[in-house]
């Protein structure tokens, strides 16, 4: 089990403000990891750092070895790390068979896809998320579980090693929750390490082994979620200071 | 429930239709299935229409204006498979014509090439600005792109234009007296026929093809594409150099056609025309660019011809019947009421009735 993902001293800058401040971490292979934070914690930020989005300030990542600072995103695809995005994301006017075949025709995906064909490697994601039903239909008329679905698949079709989920709750119903979490356990068990983010703890504890908790930028503790929910400080990160309501 | 008769007519044509595929041999199955959709069908009447047309009349004056249509259809279809499906509005593609219209002439005339080699050497050419104007402007995004494209049109206009460039780029006047293909103009309508349906056919398959889909996935979402794992940037340019390269070729056509070049080639009028016969056509159709620039031909010519008769001693009649206006008012229309272009609507239609008349 060796590391997969290594982040040393990570910070981004925008102008007078520290969204990510001297961030540090390592995720091991085939490991189940949470980041959580309230709004404004700076996790989106973190994903955005790590897959490429935005070049951070100062500090290293390392995936698999290899140093990916400041690589442009779809190199960082094609190397191994696919993430979702919070607000989801799809291309409109593609049906869903094309909105999958986009990821497996990039370089990484194209070498799983080429031996099956892109369209039988396609559907057969499509299948796995659960909308092989819908796949000649545009994602413009899908309702928004769906879409956090085929963010997912989008994901999958890249054939990650290391899976970035930022929020993949947020606005789902109850049930379709559960169809996610199903999903994305189902995806650990077949061996992609995943790092998913969220605000709201209750979700999070459930699933993940061990969860990172950071507050403004700052990384505050880390550790199985019970303690990490029990934290001094992560309480005071969520519900204010003590003394404040006294 | 159905009449009997009609039941019949039906089991006859389902067994005609049957027996007529059976016969044609060696053709492509896929080509064949092609041919017996409504689309198809529709495709194989125009091209037979076309490959007709000189048959109908020998006339020089139509025989021009059908000509100049089917140059203005590529030229459409070029900027239609920039605009349409990567999502990236030039409003200098007048560029790439008239670089390829200049190379075309200066190749033909000076070095005695012949038509075919100059046009090449003119694709070549808008390649080759294709890739430099795609490296530069497509950092900008949105209206910026439109602007940063439309003034580099502007700059190849006035450079084109400056006297102490003259020894090198003509000057003003441009080339005069640029040699065409043949003197007979049947064999010229011929020729660009041919390669105009082998151009769309060309860019039909582009857009059908992975990078098609690649295309416009960086349409619909550029981020999303480049999360996606896709070089974005990469297959930008080639959009870029796939569409610079058709409106090169037009542009070749249109120096032929012309008979002379010059830096008006470059005025923001022709970069602004195809983005209005696209617009009329239907935007990311490639092939509504075709009907597209058969009206915006055709019509400009009635109204040029209404111009010269007696309606024009009426100032405001002159006034509605000026081609700028007509064409504000149609577009205008067409925006508010058939925004996915004329081409898909009147399909709509016209299997509609194909329908109510076979009794479906």
């Amino acid at each position: 089990m060796g590391v997969i993902l290594e982040v040393k001293n990570l910070t981004k800058k925008y102008g007078g403000l520290t969204a990510v401040n001297d961030f540090s971490f390592e995720i091991k292979r085939g490991e189940f990891v949470g980041l959580i934070g309230p709004n404004g914690a700076g996790k989106t930020t973190v994903f955005n750092l790590i897959s490429g989005f935005e070049t951070p300030t100062s500090g290293r990542i390392r995936f698999d070895g290899v140093d990916i600072t400041g690589w442009k995103p779809f190199k960082i695809v094609n190397q191994g790390i696919a993430r979702t995005f919070q607000l989801v994301r799809s291309f409109k006017f593609l049906s869903l068979l094309d909105n999958i075949s986009v990821p497996s025709l990039s370089k990484r995906g194209k070498e799983v896809s080429r031996k099956l064909g892109t369209d039988q490697y396609a559907s057969s994601i499509l299948a796995s998320v659960g909308l092989v039903d819908k796949a000649r239909i545009p994602p413009i008329i899908l309702p928004h579980g769906d879409l956090r679905k085929l963010q997912i698949g989008k994901a999958i079709g890249t054939n990650p090693e290391l899976l970035l989920l930022d929020e993949p709750f947020s606005g789902l119903s109850y049930e379709e929750k559960l169809v996610i979490t199903d999903l994305i356990k189902r995806l650990h068990d077949d061996g992609v390490t995943i790092f998913i983010t969220g605000h709201v703890l209750r979700e999070l504890m459930a699933l993940v082994p061990r969860v990172i908790a950071m507050h403004m930028g700052k990384f505050i503790v880390e550790g199985p979620p019970k303690e990490v929910a029990n934290n001094k400080i992560v309480l005071e990160a969520y519900l204010g200071r003590g003394e404040a309501f006294a | 429930m159905e009449k009997p008769f009609l039941v019949m007519e039906k089991a006859k044509k389902k067994i005609k239709i049957h027996k007529f595929s059976e016969k044609v041999k060696g053709v492509p199955s896929y080509l064949k299935d092609w041919a017996l959709t409504f689309r198809g069908g529709v495709t194989i009447l125009c091209l037979v229409v076309f490959f007709l047309f000189p048959l109908i009349t020998q006339n020089v004056f139509y025989l021009q204006v059908i000509i100049l249509c089917l140059i203005y259809s590529i030229f459409a279809g070029s900027w239609d498979l920039l605009a349409g499906y990567t999502g990236k509005v030039s409003f200098g593609h007048a560029i790439f014509f008239g670089i390829s219209a200049y190379a075309y002439s200066a190749f033909t005339k000076f070095n005695n090439f012949s038509w075919w080699l100059s046009l090449i050497i003119g694709i070549i050419y808008a390649l080759v600005l294709g890739f430099l104007i795609g490296i530069v402007c497509l950092r900008l995004k949105g209206p910026y792109l439109a602007l940063g494209t439309m003034t580099i049109g502007l700059l190849f206009q006035n450079l084109f234009k400056m006297g102490p460039l003259k020894p090198l780029l003509w000057g003003d006047e441009g080339i005069p007296n640029v040699p065409t293909l043949s003197p007979n103009s049947v064999v010229v309508y011929y020729t660009i026929l041919i390669i105009m349906v082998i151009s769309f056919i060309i860019m039909i398959q582009i857009t059908k093809s992975d990078m098609g889909t690649i295309f416009k996935s960086i349409r619909d979402d550029e981020t999303g594409s480049e999360a996606s794992g896709i070089n974005t940037t990469k297959y930008k340019i080639i959009a870029f150099m796939i569409s610079a390269a058709f409106a090169g070729l037009a542009g070749g056509f249109f120096a032929m056609y012309n008979r002379s070049v010059n830096p008006l080639i470059y005025q923001p009028l022709y970069s602004f025309m195809v983005l209005i016969m696209t617009a009329l056509g239907g935007i990311a159709t490639i092939s509504g660019s075709i009907l597209g620039a058969f009206t915006w031909v055709i019509l400009s010519q009635i109204l040029e011809e209404l111009h010269t008769l007696d309606i024009a001693a009426n100032p405001i009649l002159d006034a509605f019947t000026t081609p700028a206006f007509v064409f504000s008012i149609m577009l205008i229309l067409i925006i508010r009421f058939v925004s996915e272009g004329i081409l898909s609507k009147a399909l709509e239609k016209l299997k509609e009735g194909w329908d109510i008349l076979l009794g479906r």
